[in-house]
């Protein structure tokens, strides 16, 4: 028919363009990298630099080959996509051209959230046919509710096997990586929450840079220096929104700033949680305030579509002078804005009775499926994944940190007095850090208490009420799950 | 052979294909899920029964009667927002006044070819609050809220998106519109019935079954909507954008609750079922012409 | 196709027809616009960087056009591979749903037999149910059969009949004159030589329509790839959007680009095409 071959002409057409597109320029596709094979991300942010380039393949220097007998096939689920998914998939490519010879080899699977968002690792595990040997996922709280029933193996015994010691991880870990006593999970590399600052505004308002807030008094009399009224009734300028960032954007992020404030929402001993007390009641009545006395522009502010990566993020965009984030922020700065913003970052600032300096742990933990056949293998592989030359770029681009403080001396940043990640390392190693509401109901809690959050902030809801009824249902799915 | 039995044999062995997935793909897997409405099931963990514990909870449930709540909003207004907007686009772009109407109608498809993780972006990007959309409202003077931040205003948003796809339905309605004859019009047009006298006389009744086909279809798109939902809002904000099947989905696959899934499925088919009964005696419908 | 002209030659230049066109005309535009504004948006996206996302005033129109982002699709994610994999499933589906679609349509309205009608009722009930409580009963069930990792979930199980197409295409061709078949079998014909011969180059249109509906179904189809897919090698294009996107670093710009990818050589084809499916589709037995 005339109509095809038009329509197939069409589509020829349409390849070559692509094609053209592809082949110009320096286009380079699928290539596997080595020890020295990409240069190291130059951080000039030059104007044709997109943010791709800067997270691009890694550079692993320095990595060195260990004995093993071990041998085999791995498949390896990864919740890492973009440009973290390459970085992943790079090192795996390493590791199996370094261990070819001993018959090693590990199939990557880039899985949305590692097989856990999609029901696949759920079913997988369930059938016990096509169940990955290990994951690596991004979102913690949802791992440790598979950990809770039972999908992964503890790792206690195998561990040591392969020369990690599961006890050198910080105390405040164990929270996430530990499901009564026992490791199930084992913490990639761990990120700390922070206040980030707007300098310039901060001058601009009087008060002094070098100096940011350490308590919540001095926190709120910053935020107030700092929000400019519009003499509309609005705002044009706002000192902090507690509640987005790390304060609440997403259900993962919904208990780092109360647990600042000193609130202990589950109780692992006793198997109950607690949503309504002092602590906490105080943590909503201070957001309430924030949303009651600067409204209406507080609200409106609210989102912006990529967080802390979108151009138009309050705080890049000067809005909002304050913000809570992890240190990632300092490189997400870099890729979005370049110089643009002069910030300097300090500890969430905490009331007398929360943690002064501390912070909730973040990690990307990798979980060992039970199950699997190749259980040791696994474990040599995450080691690999998780030594210092490996995680060198990963810390010195992301500034994330390594999950145990003797392994900070090799970090290059260390090594280079870098002001920052010393103050990092100062609150990682707080005795008081934790990762909060770990339970079996994990998910189903973070999620709950966000939309708790949000209809106190928008909808005028009662606090108290509110916490008290979230607090029953969610202790009685707990109860039940036992 | 019996003519009755011979056609019989016939039409069992044409619609064989059906009947074998609905047995396998279908029945299967439905009476897998009723019995697993009244477990506690884990997937990971095997099912334990627990009788009717699963329904009763669902009452109690302030998310589920969010998650409903919200579903019956968009069914009282996004419906009938899109099928009039769906019907009136397909009226014009049927017009034989109209010139150049192949881009025009090209141009109500384009969106249903979008993936949909950048058609969410796009729609994400739109909405901010110094977004495309309050940037327009902003030249006729009118100040845009939040949207999806906005509790009030995050499901309009959704209805946005629900207009914004109507590009199936437009194509069938543009079917049933060339059905009608276009004497009718003339005769009308003698009578001096004007444009709106004739599209109320003429088009819509005879438009009937197209659109209640369209309605249908639409409704189960509501009740069964979570990937846009998920991968916009997540629900939020508060539950202002939980859609029954984003609930669902997420007590099966992220809260271990398949059971309460379950349930919460088959609580679907029994609302769905009656809605669509309703529809159908009212619009007459369901009998074979022949 | 017969083009009814009518002619309103005397009255074809006066005041309200011009009038009655030009609202026509502006409304159509009006909506249009707002229907392709974000696609506009997307286009132009794809050329600019992640920073010209944000700024304020808003451009539309990129500083220049670099294909930078296009560049970095083809190195991000092996595109052809996933093209190839997206038609693989594309094509199966469209001829599962034009084989067993038409078949069981037939079935249900070209031979009378007791219950039919009843049975009926029980496929379009089927068109109901969300697929998320069938889901994992059918994972469990593919995953026994060593489906998954296959494309098999989402080909296979399209040649067995779905409701809706089912049901257009019996209303197309319950309007078909029973006297077609009648005269036919009087002749001697066997049922199937009459739904071969006779009735499917009738139903050419409904077909055409249900060929382009799966094809959009399932070039666009997120949920079922993201569930049953679980070998990166056999990701479709719809998935591979999602795996651009990401918390840390999320590259909307080579998003868009890949967004413009995937609609505009379908958008061609749509436009080539489009004559052909709406016009000549006369859907006598819906309008009854």
């Amino acid at each position: 028919m005339k109509l095809r071959r038009i329509a197939a002409l069409v589509l020829a057409g349409m390849t070559v363009t692509n094609l053209a597109a592809c082949s110009s320029g320096s286009a380079k596709s699928g290539t596997t990298v080595t020890e020295a094979a990409a240069e190291t991300t130059k951080t000039e942010t030059a104007a044709e630099t997109t943010a791709s380039e800067n997270s691009a393949a890694g550079v692993f220097a320095g990595v060195e080959k260990e004995e093993t007998d071990l041998s085999g096939e791995l498949i390896y689920w990864s919740a890492f996509t973009g440009g973290s998914g390459e970085w992943d998939q790079s090192r795996v490519d390493l590791f199996n051209k370094m261990y070819a010879d001993k018959g090693i080899h590990v199939t990557r699977q880039q899985i949305e959230g590692a097989g856990i968002k999609n029901g696949a690792l759920m079913s997988a595990v369930a059938s016990g046919t096509n169940a990955p040997d290990l994951i690596i996922s991004d979102a913690p709280i949802d791992v440790y509710s598979f950990a809770v029933e039972g999908a992964f193996m503890a790792v206690d015994d195998l561990l040591p096997k392969v020369g990690i010691d599961p006890g050198s991880f910080f105390d405040g870990l164990d929270d996430l990586i530990k499901v009564d006593g026992k490791t199930y999970l084992i913490p990639q590399d761990a990120n700390v929450h922070l206040l980030y600052y707007n300098k310039k505004l901060v001058r601009e308002a009087g008060l002094d840079p070098e100096a940011p807030p350490t308590t919540i008094e001095e926190l709120n009399s910053w935020a107030e220096a700092l929000s400019i009224p519009d003499g509309n009734g609005g705002f044009k300028q706002l000192g902090l929104i507690p509640w987005i960032g790390d304060g609440g954007d997403t259900s993962g992020d919904a208990f780092h700033i109360p647990f600042v404030f000193g609130t202990n929402v589950y109780d692992p001993a006793a198997n109950k949680l607690n949503l309504t007390e002092d602590k906490m009641i105080k943590y909503f009545e201070w957001i309430k305030g924030y949303s009651e006395k600067y409204s209406p522009t507080i609200q409106e502010w609210g989102t912006s579509a990529g967080g802390v990566f979108d151009p138009s993020c309050p705080f890049y965009t000067e809005k909002v002078a304050m913000y809570f984030c992890g240190n990632w922020m300092a490189n997400a700065i870099k890729l979005t804005v370049g110089d643009a913003i002069e910030w300097g970052v300090t500890a969430v600032p905490s009331p007398d009775y929360g943690r002064a300096k501390a912070t909730t742990l973040g990690a990307n933990p990798f979980a060992i499926v039970e199950g699997s056949s190749n259980a040791e293998l696994a474990a040599f592989f995450i080691k690999f994944c998780i030594s210092p030359a490996i995680q060198e770029d990963n810390f010195a681009q992301w500034r994330s940190i390594p999950c145990s403080d003797s392994a900070f001396d090799g970090v290059s940043l260390t090594k280079n007095g870098d002001a920052m990640y010393a103050l990092e390392r100062e609150i990682a190693n707080n005795p008081e850090n934790g990762v909060p509401a770990m339970c079996s109901v994990s998910t189903e809690l973070a999620d709950q208490f966000q939309k708790a959050r949000q209809e106190i902030i928008f909808n005028g809801a009662d606090i108290t009420s509110t916490l008290q009824a979230l607090q029953d249902r969610m202790q009685s799915a707990l109860d039940s799950a036992n | 052979m019996d003519y009755r039995k011979k056609d019989i044999r016939n039409a069992l062995l044409f619609i064989s294909p059906w009947i074998i997935g609905f047995l396998v793909f279908t029945l299967y897997p439905i009476l897998s899920s009723l019995y697993y409405s009244f477990c506690e099931y884990k997937v990971i963990k095997a099912p334990v029964f627990i009788g009717l514990r699963n329904y009763i909870n669902l009452f109690g449930d302030k998310s589920y009667l969010a998650a409903l709540g919200n579903t019956v909003y968009m069914l009282i207004f996004g419906v009938p927002v899109t099928t009039v907007t769906a019907v009136a686009v397909s009226i014009l772009l049927n017009n034989k006044h109209l010139h150049h109407a192949g881009i025009f109608k090209v141009v109500f498809f384009i969106p249903t070819l979008v993936p949909t993780i950048v058609a969410c972006f796009l729609w994400i990007w739109m909405f901010q609050s110094g977004g495309i959309v309050n940037t327009v409202l902003g030249y006729f003077g009118i100040s845009g809220p939040a949207w999806l931040s906005s509790i009030t205003y995050a499901k309009p948003a959704f209805i946005f998106y629900m207009i914004w796809t109507i590009g199936n339905a437009v194509i069938i309605y543009l079917a049933g519109l060339q059905d009608i004859d276009p004497n009718l019009y003339e005769a009308a047009e003698i009578d001096g019935a004007g444009f709106i006298r004739q599209t109320m006389s003429i088009t819509i009744p005879l438009l009937r079954s197209t659109i209640l086909y369209n309605m249908v279809t639409l409704i189960i798109g509501v009740f069964q909507w979570f990937a846009e939902p998920l991968i916009i809002t997540e629900g939020g904000p508060g539950n202002a954008t939980l859609f029954y099947s984003l609930y669902l989905y997420q007590n099966a696959f992220r809260f271990f609750k398949m059971g309460y899934a379950c349930a919460m499925g088959w609580v679907l088919l029994v609302i769905s079922l009656a809605i669509i009964l309703v529809l159908f005696k009212v619009f007459k419908f369901g009998e074979a012409e022949n | 196709m017969k083009k009814r002209k009518i002619k309103y030659d005397s009255i074809e230049y006066s005041p309200s027809v011009i009038a009655r066109k030009v609202v026509m005309y502006a409304i159509l535009t009006l909506i249009s616009v707002a229907f392709v504004a974000p696609i506009a948006f997307m286009f132009l996206g794809s050329f600019k960087m992640t920073k010209e996302l944000a700024r304020v005033p808003f451009k539309w129109m990129p500083d220049s056009f670099n294909f930078t982002n296009f560049k970095a699709v083809f190195e991000k994610i092996p595109f052809f591979l996933y093209l190839k994999n997206t038609l693989i499933i594309v094509f199966f589906n469209m001829i599962g749903s034009l084989v067993s679609n038409s078949l069981v349509a037939y079935g249900f309205s070209r031979i009378k037999w007791p219950g039919r009608d009843k049975v009926f009722i029980l496929v379009i009930v089927t068109m109901i149910l969300p697929f998320q409580i069938t889901m994992v009963p059918l994972y469990l069930m593919f995953n026994k059969w060593g489906w998954i990792g296959t494309f098999l979930p989402l080909t296979f199980t399209c040649f067995f009949g779905y409701p809706f197409y089912i049901f257009l295409i019996r209303q197309f061709l319950i309007g078909l004159p029973a006297e077609l078949s009648e005269s036919a079998k009087i002749d001697g014909a066997g049922e199937f030589r009459i739904f071969w011969q006779l009735t499917l180059p009738l139903a050419k249109p409904v077909l055409a329509t249900v060929a382009i509906f799966a094809f959009m179904k399932s070039w666009n189809d997120y949920i079922g790839p993201l569930i049953f897919l679980s070998d990166q090698k056999l990701y479709t294009l719809s998935l591979a959007a999602s795996m651009l996107k990401s918390n840390l670093d999320p590259q909307w710009t080579v998003l868009l680009a890949l967004g413009s990818m995937m609609v505009m050589p379908v958008l061609i084809l749509f436009f080539v095409l489009q004559k052909y499916f709406i016009q000549g589709v006369t859907m006598s037995g819906i309008k009854g």
